[in-house]
């Protein structure tokens, strides 16, 4: 029985911080998913951070992405520093220990597959075969 | 007499208010105060150096606060669903057709139904995905042993030339439209057995395929994604729109 008010506990506290009834609905069609948590820092793109303990590791941190990737939202929209706090690399976040920042360290870009951005590959070197070119008969020639 | 002291109560009342209110806010468990609005924290700093009686205009004119203030809360506009826009007001029918396209885009990506194709190691890590820890089940995909009613196909290990034959009639007895994962080194090119006399040089020499996960083997995570990447890609595809087009 304390089990059940335990969730019923944490689904009064998850709809409250999700503002009400609109505001968890819209949260259950975006992320599909409830959860109530503690505030632990946002990235420069906007995407927010938090951490409840009460969930097993792999569900016990997670990310609610900014508002402007809409439904697009994708893992690789994470900046370096936070993946290493969203993967249990460490426990510190980047709010409290932030990286070493260089003048040529490159901006963050989300996976670019499937736009004109994506990486194409391409050889600088000579083939090591030579492929098979099949004898035409004359008759399929013509 | 009597109405300047509720004038005075109303006041006291007020102030009451909105220090409770602060007292919320700054003592509120989700809003540590190194990310409140800088215009908070320079009220607060003001305040601090109240005492010491050294103001000037600069300090006390809240017009750089209120321009903190605006720029932190002006609407982030908000992309929407649909990857097709075209303008309801020039081209109506278009504007009809994409909607339709989403819908069937929507149906399709949500109800994935992979073949399931293990030939080696990758079948594995096929399985960790499909198991609760990852969890594919979630996003509408089921495996289905069956390659008429599957939609796509999960090409899982080492293809060899044995097998390729029985892998082109499986993908051929796929109804349409149907996508192809290739999944681990060995299926995207060869990989370790890319000089081997038994070995297909990567999956694409026998079917088209449409997403390749790289790794040896790819984790649960990285098929996952995969799969993510493909819906991604299933809903930008335009059947009707491009029948209406032709």
């Amino acid at each position: 029985m304390a089990t059940y008010l335990e969730k019923l506990r944490h689904f009064r506290q998850a709809f409250k911080q999700h503002g009400g009834m609109l505001g968890s609905l819209k949260q259950l069609y975006w992320t599909e998913e409830l959860k109530v948590g503690t505030y632990v820092g946002a990235d420069k793109y906007g995407n927010k951070y938090y951490e409840n303990n009460l969930f097993f590791v792999g569900r016990n941190r997670w990310i609610q992405y900014a508002p402007q990737y809409g439904m697009d939202y994708d893992g690789s929209q994470i900046p370096s520093d936070w993946h290493r706090w969203m993967h249990n690399i460490g426990d510190t976040p980047p709010t409290a220990a932030p990286l070493v920042e260089h003048p040529w360290l490159m901006d963050h870009t989300e996976n670019q597959a499937g736009t004109p951005g994506a990486y194409v590959g391409y050889k600088t070197t000579k083939p090591k075969i030579e492929q098979w070119v099949p004898p035409q008969s004359k008759t399929t020639q013509s | 007499m009597l109405p300047a002291a509720m004038v005075n109560i109303n006041i006291v009342k007020n102030v009451a208010g909105i220090a409770l209110r602060l007292k919320f806010r700054f003592s509120s468990p989700i809003l540590p105060t190194s990310i409140l609005p800088a215009s908070s924290q320079l009220l607060h700093t003001q305040s601090h150096s109240h005492s010491d009686e050294k103001w000037t205009k600069e300090e006390l004119s809240l017009v750089p606060c209120r321009h903190q203030s605006t720029e932190a809360s002006s609407p982030v506009p908000r992309k929407g669903y649909s990857p097709f826009q075209p303008s309801f007001a020039s081209n109506k029918a278009e504007f009809a057709l994409a909607r339709v396209d989403d819908l069937l885009n929507w149906a399709r990506k949500s109800s994935l139904w992979p073949m399931t194709f293990g030939l080696a190691c990758c079948a594995v890590e096929m399985m960790h995905m499909a198991a609760p820890r990852y969890d594919m089940d979630r996003f509408g995909v089921v495996f289905r042993a069956s390659p008429r009613q599957s939609d796509c196909i999960i090409v899982a290990g080492t293809l060899t030339n044995k097998m390729a034959p029985a892998f082109r009639r499986i993908y051929d007895q796929m109804p349409e439209p149907r996508w192809v994962l290739s999944m681990g080194s060995c299926a995207n090119g060869g990989g370790y057995y890319h000089y081997a006399y038994s070995v297909v040089r990567g999956c694409d020499r026998i079917v088209p395929v449409d997403i390749y996960i790289p790794g040896c083997p790819p984790t649960a995570e990285a098929l996952l994604y995969g799969i993510l990447q493909l819906q991604k890609k299933i809903k930008r595809m335009k059947m009707v729109q491009m029948w209406y087009r032709k």
